[in-house]
C-alpha cells in the first residue's frame, strides 16, 4: 500500500461521527463610510496613503513621494516613471535594489486595509524586494470585510499566485517593538484613484 | 510534589524581574486580541462557524485532502503523502537530492519541529535557514522556540545585540530593535537570493482549488519562495479548510486572536508553480488520524495555531515556554503533547489551575481545560499520577466519605491552628512557600447548627 | 419551595460565618431554607487532582441529602459548579441519573436568577474590589467573561449595588485567575503564589479596603498571600456583605 492509501485507510477506520458542514452566510461588519476606514485601517497597519486629484499625474505624484528612488520598476502601462520593465529580467534576482515597484491592486478590504494583488508580472518578487512598494488601486472597489473578499475572489478569474497585502513588511520578534522591513518593502503607498 | 514543569517553572520565576515582563508583554498582546475581538459584533458567530467547519473537515479528511490532491495537481503542484515525521524528512531529503540543493531557506512551520527536520537535513549537510527573524535569532543562538507565534518572546534585545555582534559582526552594543531588524534583513536577503530550496508551511490548504495559504507579517514566506527554484509546502492533514469562503471566516480570526492585529501583512496563496519552478506540497499525517479515534480530544485538531492560549495563560506567562517538555508549550502544547505520547509529556499536565480562559479565547473552540481535566483523570491509569497527591487524594475520599469521621476530624482541627510555626511551614509545604495557612474555626458550621447556633 | 444550603467542607470547617451569612440571607428575604445535616464535600479535590471517581460516593451522598429539595443553594461559585458540570458525569458512570445538577445554584446566581432580588436591607460603607472567580464566571456564567465578545454584565455587581454605602470596583484584569485551583496550589506553588500575589495586587489597585465574591477558596487563597506579605487589604465573601447588618 502507499502512504496515501495507508493514511486514508486510518482516515477511514478512526472517523467515528461526520459532522455536517455550517452554513457560511454571516452577518459581517459592513461600514457606512467604506473610503474613509480602509485609509484608517491601512494607516493603522502601517501603510501610507495617498488620495488622487483628478487633474494630477501619478507619475509625478510617486516622483514627488519618492525623490531619491533611482529604481524604479513597473510593467504598468500608465506608468512612465519607471527606470525598467520587470517582465525583462530573466532572473529576479536582478531586481535585488530595487527603490520602488508600482503594481496594480485588484481591490482593498475595509475592515483590514488589505489590498488584494495577483501575479501581474513575470516575478512575484516584484511584491516583495523593493524597498518601497506603490499600489494604485481604484477607490471604488472596496469591499466591507474578508467575507466578501473571499466571494469576490472565488467570483472572479483564476490566479497563479494572489495574496491580501496589509501595510509594509514587519516583525515585532525583538521585544514586542514594531519594526517596518523586516524582509519586504519597508514602505507601502497605496495611491486611491 | 512536582512535575518537571513545576521545577522548571520555579526557576522562570526566580528572576520575578524577567517574570513580570514576560507576564505583561503577552497580557498586552491578549488585551490587544480582546480589542479586535470587540471590534466586531460577530465575532462569536465567527467562533462559531470557525469552529464547525473544521469539525466538518476533519470528520471528512478522506473525502477533501483526495479533492485537495486532484486540483493541486492540476495546478501544477507534485504532492506526496508522509505517515509519520520520517517519511515527511525523507521526502524532503529525496526532493533536495534530485535538485542538487545545500542550502534550505524556510519560514515557520510548527509541523518541521515536530518532524525535527532541521536537525535531519544538518546530518545530510543541508544547510537549513530560518527566515523568521525570531527563529533566526534562535537558530544562531542554539535555542529552540518558547512560544509558536512568538518564538524569540523569552529573549531580551542585549541578548539578540551581543549574539549579532559576534555572528554577523554588526555595530557593538547597539540594541536597538530598529537597527538589529534591519541589520538581520541584510543577513538574510542574501540568503534568500541565494538559497537552492525553499520550504514553507500551510496555514490553510484549500481542497477545492488545491491552493495553500501561508500567513506572515514579515514577508520571508514570500521572499524564500521568489527566488529557488522549488517551493516545497507541507502541512499536517487537519490544517485543510474546504473551500475558499472558509478562508474568509479563518482569516478574520487567525491574526486577531493571535497577535491583536486585524489581519497579517501577508496573506499569501500559492496555487501554480512559477516559471520553470517545482512546486512540491506534502499531506502529513505523524499521528493526526489516530487523534480522530479520541472523540474526547478530536477537537484539537480544530487549532489553528493562532498562540492566543498561551497569551492567556496565567500558568504560561508565569512560567515561559521552556517550562514545558513538549515543543508546543501552553495549553494546547499540554494537550498535543499528552497525545502525542501520554507516557512522555505527562509532566505538563499540572501546569494549568483549570481556569478555562483558554477554551473560552480559542477562535476554533478547542475546549482546551476540559481535556487537561480530562488528561488528569487518564494519569492514574498510565501509571504516571504523582503518589504524593494520589494519597492525599484517598485520604480525603477517606475523610469525606465518612460523615462521622469528617465532624470529629473538625473538632480537632482548630488544634492545628496552635501548632508551632516550624511543623506547619516545615519546607515540605508547598502551601507555606509563600502563603499562611487558613485557621479552622472554632467551631464548624455543622457543629454550629446542631447546637441552633444558626440564627 | 425548599432550599437546601449546600454548606462545603472548607466554608463548614474554616469559614462557618460564611455558612452563617448565607442562612440569615436567604432567611431575611423569606426564603424556606434548611441545612442537611453531615455534609461533608463535593469531590472536586480529588477530580481536580485526577482522582475523578474517587468522588461518586460523595456525589451520591450529595443526591440523597438533597434529595426532597426543590434548590439547593452554596455559598461557593466553585462546588456549585463543580456538582453542576460534573456530577452528571461522575454517577452516569455509577449507573445513577443525577438529579442535583439541575437545582443547585450558586448563592448570587439564586439571588440574581431565581428571587430576583431587587432591596436589601444591608448596609456596608466601604470600598470592594470583586473577584471573578473563574468558575463562577466561565461555568456559572456569574458575569461575562473577558474573553466573549458579548455585552457586560455581572450578577454580583448588581447584587452589590442593592447595598447601602458601598463603592464597588473590579481589577484590571477582571476575570484572571488568582491561582488557587485546588491541588495545583501545592502541585505549582511557585506559579500559584506568583498568580496570588500579582491578583492582589491588583485588587490593591483599585483602592478597595476588601476583596469580595463567591468563592471562598479564592478568597482563601489570597487571604494566605495577604497575611504572609502584610498587605493592607482584606477579604470578605459576598454573602457577608448581603447580609450585612442582619
Amino acid at each position: 500500500m502507499s502512504s496515501k492509501e495507508v493514511i486514508l485507510a486510518r482516515i477511514r477506520q478512526n472517523t467515528k461521527q461526520r459532522y455536517e458542514m455550517p452554513d457560511l452566510d454571516i452577518d459581517a461588519i459592513i461600514f457606512p463610510d467604506k473610503l474613509h476606514t480602509f485609509i484608517e485601517a491601512l494607516k493603522a497597519a502601517g501603510g501610507e496613503i495617498y488620495l488622487l486629484e483628478n487633474e494630477e499625474n501619478v507619475n509625478q505624484v510617486i516622483r514627488k513621494l519618492y525623490p531619491k528612488a533611482k529604481h524604479i520598476v513597473s510593467s504598468l502601462k500608465e506608468i512612465d516613471c519607471a527606470t525598467s520593465n520587470p517582465d525583462r529580467f530573466e532572473d529576479p534576482r536582478e531586481l535585488d535594489g530595487t527603490d520602488v515597484a508600482i503594481v496594480k491592486g485588484s481591490f482593498g478590504v475595509v475592515e483590514n486595509g488589505a489590498i488584494w494583488l495577483t501575479k501581474q508580472t513575470r516575478h512575484k518578487a516584484v511584491f516583495f524586494i523593493p524597498e518601497a512598494l506603490v499600489i494604485l488601486l481604484d477607490k471604488a472597489r472596496l469591499v466591507n470585510n474578508m467575507n466578501e473578499a473571499y466571494e469576490k475572489i472565488h467570483q472572479s478569474e483564476a490566479y497563479d499566485y494572489g495574496v491580501f497585502m496589509s501595510g509594509p513588511s514587519k516583525t515585532a520578534d525583538i521585544e514586542q517593538a514594531l519594526v517596518f522591513g523586516a524582509h519586504g518593502p519597508i514602505r507601502v503607498t497605496v495611491i486611491l484613484q | 510534589m512536582s512535575t518537571l514543569h513545576s521545577k522548571a517553572a520555579a526557576r522562570f520565576i526566580k528572576n520575578r524581574a524577567q517574570e513580570l515582563w514576560h507576564d505583561e508583554t503577552l497580557w498586552m498582546v491578549r488585551a490587544k486580541r480582546d480589542k479586535m475581538s470587540r471590534s466586531l459584533p460577530e465575532w462569536e458567530n465567527l467562533r462559531n462557524l470557525a469552529s464547525a467547519i473544521k469539525m466538518y473537515s476533519n470528520s471528512h479528511l478522506d473525502t477533501l485532502l483526495q479533492e485537495f490532491e486532484m486540483n493541486a495537481k492540476a495546478n501544477g503542484a507534485i504532492v506526496h503523502w508522509a505517515k509519520d515525521a520520517e517519511e515527511h524528512n525523507q521526502i524532503v531529503y529525496g526532493i533536495l537530492k534530485e535538485h542538487n540543493a545545500k542550502n534550505l531557506i524556510k519560514s515557520k512551520s510548527m509541523l518541521t519541529e515536530e518532524c525535527e527536520m532541521a536537525s535531519f537535513l544538518k546530518s545530510k549537510d543541508i544547510d537549513v535557514v530560518e527566515s523568521d527573524l525570531g527563529e533566526r535569532i534562535l537558530q544562531l543562538m542554539n535555542l529552540k522556540p518558547s512560544h509558536i507565534v512568538l518564538p524569540a518572546i523569552h529573549v531580551k534585545r542585549q541578548q539578540v545585540g551581543k549574539m549579532m555582534e559576534k555572528e554577523l559582526g554588526i555595530e557593538k552594543d547597539n540594541f536597538d530593535p530598529t537597527y538589529l531588524t534591519h541589520s538581520m534583513r541584510k543577513h538574510l536577503r542574501e540568503k534568500f537570493l541565494h538559497a537552492d530550496a525553499s520550504m514553507t508551511g500551510a496555514n490553510f490548504a484549500v481542497a477545492s482549488t488545491g491552493e495553500i495559504v501561508v500567513c506572515t507579517n514579515e514577508g520571508n514566506a514570500d521572499m524564500g519562495t521568489s527566488f529557488a527554484k522549488v517551493h516545497i509546502a507541507t502541512f499536517g492533514m487537519e490544517k485543510i479548510v474546504p473551500n475558499v469562503e472558509s478562508l474568509g471566516i479563518f482569516t478574520r480570526l487567525l491574526a486577531r486572536s493571535g497577535t491583536g492585529q486585524p489581519i497579517t501583512s501577508y496573506t499569501s496563496h500559492y496555487k501554480t508553480p512559477a516559471e520553470g519552478c517545482e512546486f512540491h506540497i506534502i499531506i502529513v499525517d505523524n499521528g493526526r488520524s489516530n487523534i480522530l479515534s479520541q472523540p474526547e480530544h478530536i477537537k484539537t485538531l480544530n487549532c489553528i495555531r493562532c498562540g492566543e492560549c498561551m497569551n492567556t495563560c496565567p500558568v504560561y506567562r508565569r512560567s515561559g515556554g521552556y517550562s514545558y517538555t513538549y515543543f508546543i508549550p501552553g495549553p494546547i502544547g499540554i494537550n498535543l503533547g499528552m497525545l502525542k505520547n501520554s507516557k512522555a509529556y505527562s509532566d505538563n499536565v499540572s501546569a494549568c489551575s483549570l481556569c478555562l480562559s483558554c477554551s473560552y479565547v480559542c477562535p476554533v473552540k478547542v475546549d482546551l481545560g476540559e481535556q487537561i481535566y480530562v488528561w488528569r483523570q487518564k494519569l492514574d491509569e498510565i501509571g504516571v499520577a504523582n503518589k504524593q497527591k494520589k494519597a492525599m487524594s484517598l485520604g480525603l475520599k477517606l475523610l469525606m466519605d465518612r460523615p462521622k469521621l469528617f465532624n470529629s476530624a473538625l473538632k480537632f482541627a482548630p488544634i492545628v491552628n496552635h501548632l508551632p510555626r516550624f511543623i506547619v511551614y516545615n519546607a515540605a509545604n508547598a502551601w507555606g512557600k509563600g502563603r499562611e495557612m487558613p485557621e479552622f474555626a472554632k467551631e464548624s458550621f455543622n457543629e454550629m447548627w446542631k447546637k441552633n447556633k444558626v440564627k | 419551595m425548599k432550599v437546601g444550603l449546600f454548606i462545603p467542607c472548607y466554608v463548614n470547617a474554616v469559614y462557618p460565618e460564611v455558612g452563617i451569612a448565607a442562612y440569615k440571607l436567604l432567611d431575611s428575604i423569606g426564603v424556606d431554607v434548611n441545612y442537611p445535616l453531615d455534609q461533608t464535600c463535593c469531590g472536586q479535590p480529588m477530580a481536580n487532582a485526577g482522582f475523578e471517581k474517587e468522588s461518586t460516593r460523595m456525589a451520591l451522598r450529595m443526591e440523597r441529602l438533597f434529595k426532597s429539595y426543590d434548590y439547593i443553594v452554596g455559598p461557593s461559585a466553585s462546588c456549585v459548579a463543580f456538582v453542576k458540570e460534573n456530577h452528571p458525569r461522575i454517577l452516569e458512570k455509577a449507573h445513577h441519573v443525577c438529579i442535583n445538577s439541575h437545582k443547585i445554584y450558586d448563592i448570587c446566581e439564586f439571588l440574581h436568577d431565581v428571587i430576583k432580588v431587587e432591596a436589601l436591607a444591608s448596609e456596608f460603607p466601604h470600598k470592594v474590589s470583586i473577584h471573578n472567580s473563574c468558575h463562577g464566571v466561565r461555568e456559572l456564567h456569574l458575569s461575562s467573561p473577558s474573553e466573549m465578545n458579548i455585552p457586560y454584565y455581572s450578577k454580583l455587581r448588581d447584587l452589590l449595588t442593592l447595598v447601602k454605602g458601598i463603592e464597588v470596583f473590579e481589577p484590571k484584569r477582571v476575570d484572571e485567575c488568582c491561582g488557587f485551583g485546588g491541588m495545583f496550589s501545592i502541585e505549582e506553588p511557585e506559579v500559584s503564589i506568583c498568580m496570588g500575589q500579582d491578583k492582589v495586587k491588583d485588587h490593591m489597585s483599585t483602592g478597595a479596603e476588601y476583596i469580595t465574591g463567591a468563592d471562598s477558596s479564592c478568597l482563601m487563597h489570597m487571604q494566605g498571600v495577604i497575611e504572609r506579605d502584610k498587605l493592607p487589604i482584606k477579604t470578605i465573601h459576598i454573602v457577608q456583605i448581603l447580609a450585612a447588618g442582619l
